[in-house]
């Protein structure tokens, strides 16, 4: 079983907030993937010139799509051409522009048959966030960035100010990280996973919680969307196999709050594996979850 | 044989206040030598008399400040629209005014394809068929044998039919915003915003860019301007190549192209003096009839997509205030650095909060760098009052207001959008004039049709689709429409000291017209035959 759609992460953020700095250090450990960056603001972005000239030619292209109304066609062709290589990318990960909602791109991973939502990483600079929230010329976008996020990460900062950590959580239930943190960026959205019956991670690691359920009740789309829907909401990552009860099965790829399911041949039984940081889910919190009638 | 020839017309419109009518016209070169009567060239030497226009009206070639090249390479796909519209080649066709007419149309194109190609159609407009919305089971009456994709005028919504969706793998299990669903959660075809139009795009190979840089499509774009009567017109927010430009240099010299290109890069997607660089290279490969180093900037969104930036009190509707495309502090940095570089902006700006932020931007930048003739456009400047025309005569700045939503959209923008004390002051001529502010009209071309004859009867009689008249003290008079649409928009362009009106020294470009626009009633305006063009003394008839 495995499930060899093209993920696409997005990474938001407005003008300044750090974006370009965290894709150059995805590219710097790229976890064994072909990574495929797509900007938007060419130029802007100074990717690193030596990860350049190291990578081969797959691991890296540029584009200068731009997601503005009939414009945007640019950014999604780009992901067209994207998908129709030989060999696929393992990994797209696309910058959005400083006033584009990550939200918009993330769609097309959702609508397109052969992507997956990689999740979406939002970068809040905490020394303006609270000044550019409350702008009424951009504000809303401002927000409509942050509050779409799986994962935060907060920039040009040593500590997360309580007060910036509490308007964030009122906008997004998402974990809030450091920006200099991008191994958690990575392991929990490029590191490929060992599917349900292999080992998550090549050697365990301190930070997170690994779960794994199994099962053998047969569910129906809509239970199994309310029982996903139920799941510790610190359970940033689960995925896996489950039986339906029309004799086909689902596959489930949750990553934050997104939730896709899609339709597979019947699997002999079901078979669910979970990641979360330490701080927010611990393995009982799941299997009572699991468990639940 | 002499180099000079004289051409006759029944009555020439020149547009030059020294000599407002004449019936002869001298050319030598391509340009215009004299203007007047018959003997017009005797003291410059021999001449020829060419009577090929004697029964025809000549006015300066119309220049359309706003359109895209894709006006011309839309034509390759299948015309779902409302209202009648003429193709490049001259064939009329007829509006669809109800769902059974659009699947009736469609279905006979169907029958001109080739077995399983897919069926394009673009230009319908929901919002003119309020009764049924467009589905999927409408479009598999067209066919159920090949995928059949009809793309909004609006180019953000999609309808699909089964086979499409089949191709795209879009059923009751996909979970996506934009992909609409009955109640049982089967999609009924429609598709908003690209995300959810693109897993079938690429699939049917309906590419824009690609629209916009092949050969066709160039040519397709200098016939739509001859029917219209166009000898010189924008291409805004183009994406120019190496390749692409190449393309745009060998078919714009081909001696019979009938047509000035004035394409614009868009600001975006790179630092502003990245920007500024390569429209300045562009600029070097300019040619008589492509004219290249300005770029165009985006701001907000569209107003009757509720996305366009609005001041108080926003939409009728209650929506929300639209977005930015390009954050306030870029718009402010790209005016900076484009002022300071000498490269001509033309800035999309659709509701009132957006052309205040740029005024304010282009104010900011000239006193940092002064330049007087920059010339700067705001593009559609569609919501602005007085106060803002008042603040961008002040500046030297130019606009470009968008008539033809007066008819299109003029009902819609009093219900719907900004209601009726706005709507009866948008695309404000009579204010940008008595502001003193250069200014023109345009189309958008295609999401409204190539024609500056409609768009300055637009201007002219501001009259809606209901009938209404939209704001009465804002309407021009016909030789103020006609400025608008020649040497209104050659000054917006930078351009008036070689085009715009007939007058000794300028470019042989001439509107060919069957008869006065001057002489119909203002109402009958958008209804003066156009015969062809004239383009640097070289006849362009249809």
């Amino acid at each position: 079983m495995k499930d060899d759609r093209l993920p696409l992460t997005v990474i938001g953020g407005y003008l300044g907030a750090g974006k370009t700095t965290l894709i150059n250090k995805l590219l710097t450990d790229p976890r064994g993937q072909r990574l495929m960056v797509l900007v938007n603001d060419f130029g802007a972005v100074n990717i690193d010139a030596a990860l350049l000239e190291s990578a081969d030619e797959d691991t890296l292209t540029l584009t200068n799509g731009c997601v503005c109304c009939t414009m945007g066609a640019d950014l999604f062709m780009a992901i067209a051409d994207v998908l129709a290589r030989n060999p696929r990318p393992d990994h797209l990960i696309i910058e959005a522009s400083g006033v584009g909602d990550p939200a918009k791109i993330a769609t097309a991973a959702k609508a397109e048959k052969d992507m997956r939502y990689g999740g979406i990483v939002t970068v809040v600079d905490a020394t303006n966030f609270a000044r550019l929230s409350d702008d009424p010329m951009i504000g809303d976008q401002i927000k409509a960035q942050t509050a779409c996020a799986d994962l935060l990460l907060i920039s040009k900062t040593g500590s997360i100010p309580p007060a910036l950590r509490a308007q964030l959580s009122t906008l997004t239930g998402a974990d809030q990280l450091l920006a200099g943190d991008v191994q958690t960026v990575a392991d929990l959205l490029i590191t490929p996973w060992g599917w349900p019956g292999t080992q998550l991670f090549s050697k365990p690691h301190p930070d997170y919680v690994n779960w794994s359920g199994t099962g053998s009740d047969d569910f129906s789309r809509a239970a199994l969307r309310e029982k996903i829907s139920m799941r510790p909401p610190g359970l940033f990552r689960l995925k896996g196999f489950v039986r339906g009860d029309d004799g086909r099965g689902f596959l489930v790829q949750a990553v934050g709050s997104t939730v896709a399911i899609s339709r597979i041949d019947q699997p002999d039984s079901t078979s669910l594996v979970g990641i979360g940081l330490k701080d927010r889910v611990n393995t009982e919190e799941c299997g009572t979850w699991w468990q639940a009638g | 044989m002499s180099d000079i020839t004289v051409f006759k017309a029944k009555k020439i419109i020149t547009m030059d206040p020294n000599r407002p009518a004449a019936t002869h016209v001298a050319v030598k070169d391509g340009k215009i030598l004299a203007v007047g009567g018959a003997d017009c060239a005797a003291q410059w030497g021999a001449f020829e008399t060419d009577s090929s226009l004697a029964d025809s009206v000549l006015m300066p070639g119309f220049v359309e400040g706003h359109a895209h090249m894709m006006a011309g390479a839309m034509w390759q796909y299948a015309y779902s629209g409302y209202h009648d519209r003429t193709d490049p080649d001259g064939k009329l066709w007829k509006g669809m005014t109800t769902i059974d007419e659009v699947v009736a149309s469609l279905k006979s194109y169907a029958a001109t394809l080739a077995p399983g190609e897919p069926l394009v159609g673009w230009g319908f407009d929901p919002i003119f068929l309020p009764t049924e919305r467009l589905n999927r089971r409408h479009l598999d009456e067209i066919a159920a044998d090949r995928p059949v994709v009809v793309m909004f005028s609006s180019f953000h919504v999609m309808c699909v039919n089964s086979a499409a969706l089949e191709m795209a793998g879009y059923d009751e299990d996909t979970e996506a915003e934009g992909i609409l669903t009955d109640g049982n959660g089967t999609p009924t075809g429609e598709l908003q915003e690209m995300a959810a139009m693109f897993p079938v795009m690429h699939r049917v190979g309906f590419d824009f860019k690609k629209l916009s840089q092949e050969e066709d499509s160039i040519r397709s774009y200098g016939r739509t301007a001859n029917r219209a009567g166009v000898t010189t017109i924008t291409d805004l927010f183009a994406t120019i190549t190496p390749e692409s430009l190449e393309t745009l240099l060998s078919v714009t010299a081909e001696q019979d192209f009938p047509l000035r290109i004035v394409p614009t890069i868009g600001a975006m997607g790179a630092p502003a003096d990245q920007i500024a660089a390569q429209a300045r290279e562009l600029a070097a490969s300019s040619t008589d009839k492509l004219r290249l180093g300005g770029v165009k900037l985006m701001t907000d969104g569209s107003i009757q997509g509720w996305t366009a930036r609005v001041k108080w009190p926003g939409y009728v509707g209650g929506q929300p205030n639209g977005i930015w495309n390009t954050a306030p502090e870029q718009i402010y940095e790209l005016c900076e650095i484009m002022q300071r570089e000498h490269i001509k902006m033309n800035i999309h700006t659709n509701g009132d909060e957006a052309s205040e932020v740029v005024i304010d931007a282009i104010d900011a930048a000239m006193r940092k760098h002064p330049w007087r003739g920059a010339r700067h456009v705001l593009q559609h400047a569609q919501m602005m009052g007085a106060d803002q025309f008042a603040r961008a005569a002040g500046l030297g700045i130019c606009v470009n207001l968008f008539a033809n939503h007066l008819w299109y959209f003029g009902d819609q923008h009093a219900a719907l959008t900004i209601g009726e004390d706005r709507a009866m002051r948008m695309d404000a001529c009579r204010s940008a004039k008595d502001a003193g502010v250069h200014f023109t009209i345009h189309s958008d071309a295609p999401v409204t049709p190539l024609g500056p004859l409609f768009t300055a009867w637009c201007a002219v009689n501001r009259t809606t689709m209901s009938g209404r008249t939209l704001g009465k003290a804002q309407c021009l008079t016909v030789m103020e429409g006609l400025h608008a649409i020649t040497l209104g928009a050659a000054y917006t362009m930078g351009m008036d000291d070689e085009i715009g009106s007939i007058e000794a020294g300028k470019q042989a470009d001439f509107a060919v017209l069957g008869s006065d626009p001057t002489a119909v009633d203002p109402a009958a305006l958008k209804d003066v035959p156009v015969l062809g063009t004239v383009l640097g003394g070289r006849v362009n008839l249809l």
